[in-house]
């Protein structure tokens, strides 16, 4: 059986690339993939501690998870798809209007 | 007769209903405040008589019950707190007002021969003025907000003069208070009546405290008394001592420490000196636990009266307090005789007649009352002789006359007191009204050197009002003679342990009082409605007033002389001598008080009847009193013939129309101090801390803060992405910290 701190780490190394990705890209397209990619990171970790501890706990979160993450993800395309119709652009740095 | 005996037997209230002599003119105050204007003027008047003579007609049916025509009738009701039931009274308890822990008060109010005599003197006489206002206030635009403070007043006194313990009647103490300040400035456009208002207000608000504060330690006491007291102190409440500390104990549960049978059973068990106690609780025990640990039972209750008295010289107009009194008289003439003579100024004699039983356990406190009273009532009878102002003549005269009851009071001769508390309510009412009778009738002239001869115009306020001088000055077959006269007597021979000096000394200032009340009044009277009408005043002729108001002066009049039935020495007595028939009635309200002055060592409260030199002695000095003035204003100083009157006169008689200064002594040692000291405190706490550090110091904080944080907002979603992370990364690196550890 594989232990658990490689999943972790997978997951770690997973979410850091998610977090970096939100961090830096300009594309808010590509943001969003890697919003998803931190979400999915943190269903990994959930579903290694529960197949560690023998529960089903840590799955029905996931599935919770993926649940929000999907109406997530229409949502947020709809804004995108929103955002590009009236501005042309979907690059965050061209969109920075709710500001002070 | 005989008919209408047996209606008057069938007339009795049942005392579940007790609740709507209060309520009556409570709905009327309700609904003359609320929609007095919309109902028009007619229909006020109606409803505030009615409500008042409806709330009178319950008060006699309460009345007659527990005084009935037949003794086969007598009534009686179970005591809460003792086996002994207690005789001539009926009452209703409604049940918890309100508790917390071991303390409780109920709703619950009383009908004794006390409170029942208070009754009818309340609703009467105030139906006779609510009657006289429809006249007198006839030309006034605010009728219907006058109204609704009378009727609230009303309703306040009674409830006052009902209630079975002492927060209820606190709240009837506060309730006439605001009434009277409502009604004080009720022209409150004019700022000087309004400030009489306030001043009332403020004065009376002084005495309410020392009130609550002895309503304190009146709890303590009881609480202390529960806990310490055996079976020795329940020998002398009667009947077999444990079952009458089990009832006690179980009243107490049952109605809370202030309600007066509570205190009449824990005056009854407090033994005198320790000797006597026998291991039971006396007045020198010490408190055992509590705030008041080891002080004694007999200090904390002279402290705890002591209080009542200061709470009681704020409601009666009692020295040092009695400053608001005469300016009082800034109010409508029949308020001044309703609230300010006849009814609201009497609560504090109520209040220790009611609390006789706690009162004759201590004669410091009785003598301290007793003194302030000779005081207040010489101080305010110096002051009545060279005031020009009618109103402010009686106002000095009911705070005289007040004195007077206190002396009696303090020297323990209550049921006297109580009786000139009756026939006072009766003369003073008429004198007022007959002032306001006067100054309707001449233009709203007060200054009574503005006056004279109004008797040839005005014939029935003019007898009236004679009647009713006479009745206040003592001249032999009106009421005030046998009630100022029973009072003096009392004083004379009733003796308080340690005190024994007062008996005399009070006696003679007594005298001496009755002596300037004849002639403060003979010259109120002369100048007013003897000699020639003078040439200053305000309109040539004067005119009688309409039966709406003279009306109620016939009534109060014929009272102020019939009253004096009740001091005839007609009802059998102790001993077989004769008792006059107001202490035979009022006995069962003083037997707790008789009882514990007849044990000794406090109190020695004597029964004898004047004789008839102690009334020729009377006489004398109210003849001579008159006659003074008689001679002073219309021989010696003919005060219109424009002559100047001899020097020494002028200075003493500038020096008492200052009121000695009372006021301005007042001005400079309390009140300048106190506004230097709020102008102080208003400067540094209200405007600097409060309103410009606490109150526009946050505002300006949350606006600066706010503006600089603003640039922290670029609107760049990745930059806040960035804060997130960071914190993110924070509570990574203190959650492997706290591993590591």
């Amino acid at each position: 059986m594989v232990p658990i701190s490689y999943y972790l780490i997978l997951a770690a190394a997973l979410f850091c690339l998610g977090m970096f990705g939100v961090l830096i890209r300009r594309n808010a397209l590509v943001v969003f993939m890697c919003v998803e990619l931190m979400l999915n990171a943190a269903n990994l970790t959930f579903l290694a501690f529960a197949r560690q501890n023998g529960d089903l706990t840590g799955h029905v979160s996931a599935f919770f998870v993926i649940a929000v993450a999907a109406a997530e993800a229409s949502i947020g395309l709809a804004i995108v798809i929103a955002v590009f119709r009236s501005r042309g652009t979907v690059s965050i740095e061209e969109i920075r209007t709710m500001k002070h | 007769m005989e008919a209408l005996k047996q209606v008057l037997l069938q007339l009795r209230l049942d005392p579940a209903a007790l609740w709507l002599i209060i309520a009556l003119p409570l709905v009327g105050a309700f609904i003359c405040g609320v929609f007095g204007r919309m109902l028009g003027r007619a229909n006020v008047y109606l409803i505030a008589c009615a409500t008042v003579a409806g709330s009178f007609l319950l008060s006699v049916s309460a009345f007659l019950a527990v005084s009935p025509l037949e003794s086969s009738q007598a009534v009686s009701m179970e005591n809460a707190f003792s086996t002994s039931a207690i005789r001539y009274a009926f009452g209703y308890d409604y049940g918890t007002w309100f508790s917390t822990g071991t303390f409780r008060v109920n709703f619950g109010l009383l009908v004794d021969h006390l409170s029942g005599t208070l009754l009818l003197v309340i609703t009467g006489v105030g139906f006779l003025i609510h009657l006289y206002s429809t006249s007198y206030m006839s030309h006034d635009e605010g009728y219907w907000r006058y109204f609704a403070y009378l009727n609230l007043f009303v309703a306040a006194m009674l409830s006052l003069v009902l209630a079975d313990n002492l927060v209820l009647l606190f709240v009837g103490w506060e309730g006439v208070g605001m009434a009277s300040y409502l009604l004080i400035g009720f022209w409150y456009s004019d700022t000087a009546k309004a400030w009489a208002g306030r001043k009332a207000f403020v004065t009376n608000r002084i005495g309410d405290f020392a009130f609550l504060i002895a309503t304190f330690l009146i709890v303590l006491l009881v609480s202390a008394f529960n806990s310490q007291s055996n079976t020795a102190n329940f020998t002398l409440v009667g009947g077999n001592p444990e079952t009458a500390q089990v009832r006690y104990r179980e009243g107490l549960q049952m109605k809370g420490p202030v309600a007066f049978q509570g205190l009449e059973v824990f005056a009854n068990g407090m033994h005198g000196t320790a000797e006597k106690a026998q291991g039971g609780v006396s007045l020198e025990t010490p408190i055992a636990e509590g705030p008041l640990k080891d002080r004694t039972f007999g200090g904390v209750l002279t402290v705890a009266l002591l209080l009542f008295l200061l709470g009681a010289a704020g409601k009666s107009a009692q020295f040092p307090l009695y400053v608001w009194l005469p300016d009082a008289m800034a109010g409508p003439t029949p308020v001044s005789a309703l609230i300010h003579a006849a009814t609201m100024v009497t609560a504090g004699v109520y209040l220790f007649s009611r609390m006789s039983y706690l009162l004759v356990l201590s004669p410091t406190a009785m003598v301290t009352v007793a003194i302030i009273g000779t005081i207040t009532s010489l101080l305010a009878a110096l002051i009545a002789f060279a005031q020009d102002d009618i109103k402010k003549v009686l106002a000095y005269s009911t705070v005289s006359q007040l004195g007077i009851m206190f002396m009696g009071v303090g020297m323990g001769i209550f049921w006297a007191a109580v009786l000139h508390l009756v026939t006072h309510a009766f003369f003073k009412a008429c004198l007022f009204l007959g002032a306001g009778s006067v100054m309707h009738g001449n233009a709203d002239e007060t200054d009574i050197k503005k006056l004279g001869g109004v008797r040839h115009e005005m014939k029935q306020t003019w007898f009236t009002f004679m009647v009713a001088t006479l009745a206040i000055t003592g001249i032999v077959p009106l009421s005030g003679f046998f009630s100022k006269d029973a009072i003096f007597h009392g004083i004379h021979h009733n003796h308080l342990h340690g005190y024994e000096w007062a008996s005399g000394a009070i006696y003679y200032m007594g005298l001496l009082i009755a002596a300037c009340t004849a002639f403060y009044m003979s010259r109120v009277y002369l100048l007013t409605f003897e000699g020639k009408r003078s040439p200053e005043a305000k309109i040539p002729h004067a005119h009688e007033s309409d039966w709406r108001m003279t009306a109620p002066l016939w009534v109060l009049a014929t009272l102020s002389v019939v009253a004096l039935f009740y001091a005839l020495p007609l009802m059998p007595g102790r001993g077989g001598v004769m008792q006059p028939v107001m202490e035979n009635f009022l006995g069962p309200v003083f037997s707790s008080a008789e009882r514990i002055a007849s044990r000794g060592g406090q109190v020695a409260l004597d029964h004898s009847i004047p004789s008839l030199f102690d009334y020729l002695k009377a006489w004398v000095v109210a003849l001579t009193g008159g006659a003074a003035a008689a001679f002073m204003y219309l021989k010696f100083f003919p005060a219109r013939a424009g002559q100047p009157a001899p020097a020494f006169a002028r200075s003493v008689r500038r020096f008492t129309q200052n009121k000695f200064y009372v006021d301005e002594a007042y001005e400079f040692l309390v009140i300048r101090p106190v506004k230097n000291v709020s102008a102080i405190l208003y400067k540094l706490v209200d405007t600097l801390l409060i309103d410009t550090v606490a109150v526009r110091g946050t505002a300006w904080v949350t606006t600066r803060v706010g503006s600089a944080l603003r640039y922290v907002q670029t609107g760049d979603a990745q930059a806040y992405a960035a804060v997130m992370a960071l914190a993110l990364l924070g509570g990574a690196v203190y959650a492997l910290i706290q591993v590591l550890k």
